[in-house]
């Protein structure tokens, strides 16, 4: 599982980090009930404080991604490892035409939120 | 230590000096051993008892030279294989350690277990009265093990060894923006060890109660626990550089970023590159951290030395281990 985070984008670090395990998860290169690293190890290794691992965590647990168990540590949900492929696909298509009409990722985003309202 | 030596000229000298000193240690042992089983000769049965079988009793019978013949033939070629091995590829300490550990565990092993059965047996007229092996072998068994692990824990790691070299050109990267904080961390792990395990216990308990040889409940504990250390590790690529760590944090691997020449991916078949499965010395002294078949991360590491280890997505791990040691070089 790769982790990338950049530290000079406006989203804060641990939303990104949110952001980055759950892709991961989509794509399964986590698979359900595999162990996360510890939240010690990844901020040491992020060079960010273990806070915001520890809230990026909860972020996940509390949309059911993962769980979080007191001395097991982080472990992906049953089931959230559910099979992404069709989904990955028709996003490769929005980006694909997205780029063809020359929308910035953000206005590809409010189209994609407004989707969802209705 | 000469300060005018390079490194790579201490770390030759370094490995020799290991080779030799445990050649010569374990040739000693062996040599020891016999020397004492062979004072005793007069004291000793003729012939001795030499194997005890089902339900403890001797069951097999040799003469004082074949015992000794069995001792020196069998430990004195193990020791110079083992020795050799640490001579020409202890590049790594890892591959030090190992070889010393053996010599020292196969040569005292082997030393009490000859000496040990006939120590029993001083003072009899007829070896069929020699009483249980039980004790010798536990002996054997678990007295070897704590020098093995103290040789094996002074043996001098490797000498630092930083390199500016730019990583090569081709070789994968993954692409990293400025200031971007990247880490890769993956479990190589195996299910072979659970299946193996299975047979291992019942095995041991059968053997146990069968033979009434309850050392074996001890080797057998002690297996699980090694198949439990040697079949599960933590990958993890980072600033620091590459960290192998079993799931109980020892053994542990570490290839600092300025060590690294450069990573990328390769094949590998445990059996044919390796001999075998686990954390294994390969060809060239190339350390193995090999539990399947298949694609596997290579880092080549300065000084000639090189780890192996089968890893999902090693792509990703050689790109960014390779992003990474770029960018420590060029001090972005």
């Amino acid at each position: 599982m790769l982790l990338r985070l950049d530290p000079s984008a406006e989203e804060p670090l641990f939303a990104q980090l949110v952001a980055q395990v759950r892709l991961a998860i989509a794509r399964g290169q986590v698979r359900d009930r595999e162990r996360l690293p510890a939240a010690r190890e990844l901020a040491e290794s992020l060079d960010v404080n273990v806070h915001t691992v520890l809230r990026a965590y909860q972020e996940l647990r509390d949309d059911g991604l993962i769980e979080l168990r007191r001395g097991r540590g982080a472990v992906v949900a049953t089931g959230a490892g559910r099979d992404h492929k069709v989904l990955l696909k028709a996003i490769d298509a929005v980006v694909h035409e997205a780029r063809a009409l020359g929308l910035s990722p953000q206005a590809t985003a409010a189209l994609l939120k407004e989707a969802f309202r209705t | 230590m000469n300060a005018n030596l390079t490194a790579d000229q201490r770390m030759r000298r370094r490995r020799h000096v290991t080779g030799a000193v445990t050649t010569v240690g374990g040739l000693l042992v062996l040599l020891i051993a016999a020397a004492v089983a062979w004072s005793w000769r007069a004291e000793l049965p003729d012939p001795v008892a030499s194997h005890w079988g089902k339900g403890g009793q001797p069951d097999a019978f040799s003469s004082l030279n074949g015992m000794l013949g069995v001792l020196l033939g069998l430990g004195g070629p193990l020791v110079l294989i083992f020795g050799l091995v640490t001579w020409a590829l202890g590049r790594s300490s890892v591959t030090r350690r190992i070889g010393v550990a053996a010599t020292v565990y196969l040569s005292l092993f082997l030393s009490i277990v000859v000496v040990g059965s006939l120590y029993i047996q001083r003072g009899l007229s007829d070896a069929r009265e020699a009483g249980s092996v039980n004790g010798v072998a536990l002996l054997a068994f678990l007295a070897s093990l704590v020098p093995a692990g103290i040789a094996s824990a002074l043996i001098p790691g490797d000498v630092r060894q930083p390199t500016t070299a730019p990583v090569p050109a081709d070789a994968p990267r993954v692409r990293l923006v400025d200031g971007e904080r990247a880490v890769w961390i993956n479990r190589a792990s195996t299910r072979v060890a659970f299946y193996l395990a299975v047979p291992v216990v019942l095995v041991g308990v059968a053997l146990a109660v069968w033979a009434r040889a309850w050392p074996v409940l001890v080797v057998d504990a002690f297996v699980i626990g090694m198949l439990v250390i040697l079949t599960t590790f933590v990958v993890r690529v980072d600033r620091t550089g590459l960290t192998v760590r079993s799931a109980i944090g020892w053994p542990r691997y570490r290839v600092p970023l300025d060590e690294v020449v450069q990573a990328s991916v390769t094949q590998v078949s445990p059996l044919k590159d390796f001999g075998g499965w686990g954390w294994r010395v390969g060809r060239d002294g190339r350390v193995g951290v090999v539990l399947r078949t298949g694609e596997a991360l290579l880092v080549e590491r300065t000084g000639g030395r090189s780890i192996v280890v089968t890893v999902d997505e090693p792509a990703k791990a050689a790109g960014l281990l390779n992003a990474l040691a770029d960018r420590a070089r060029t001090g972005a």
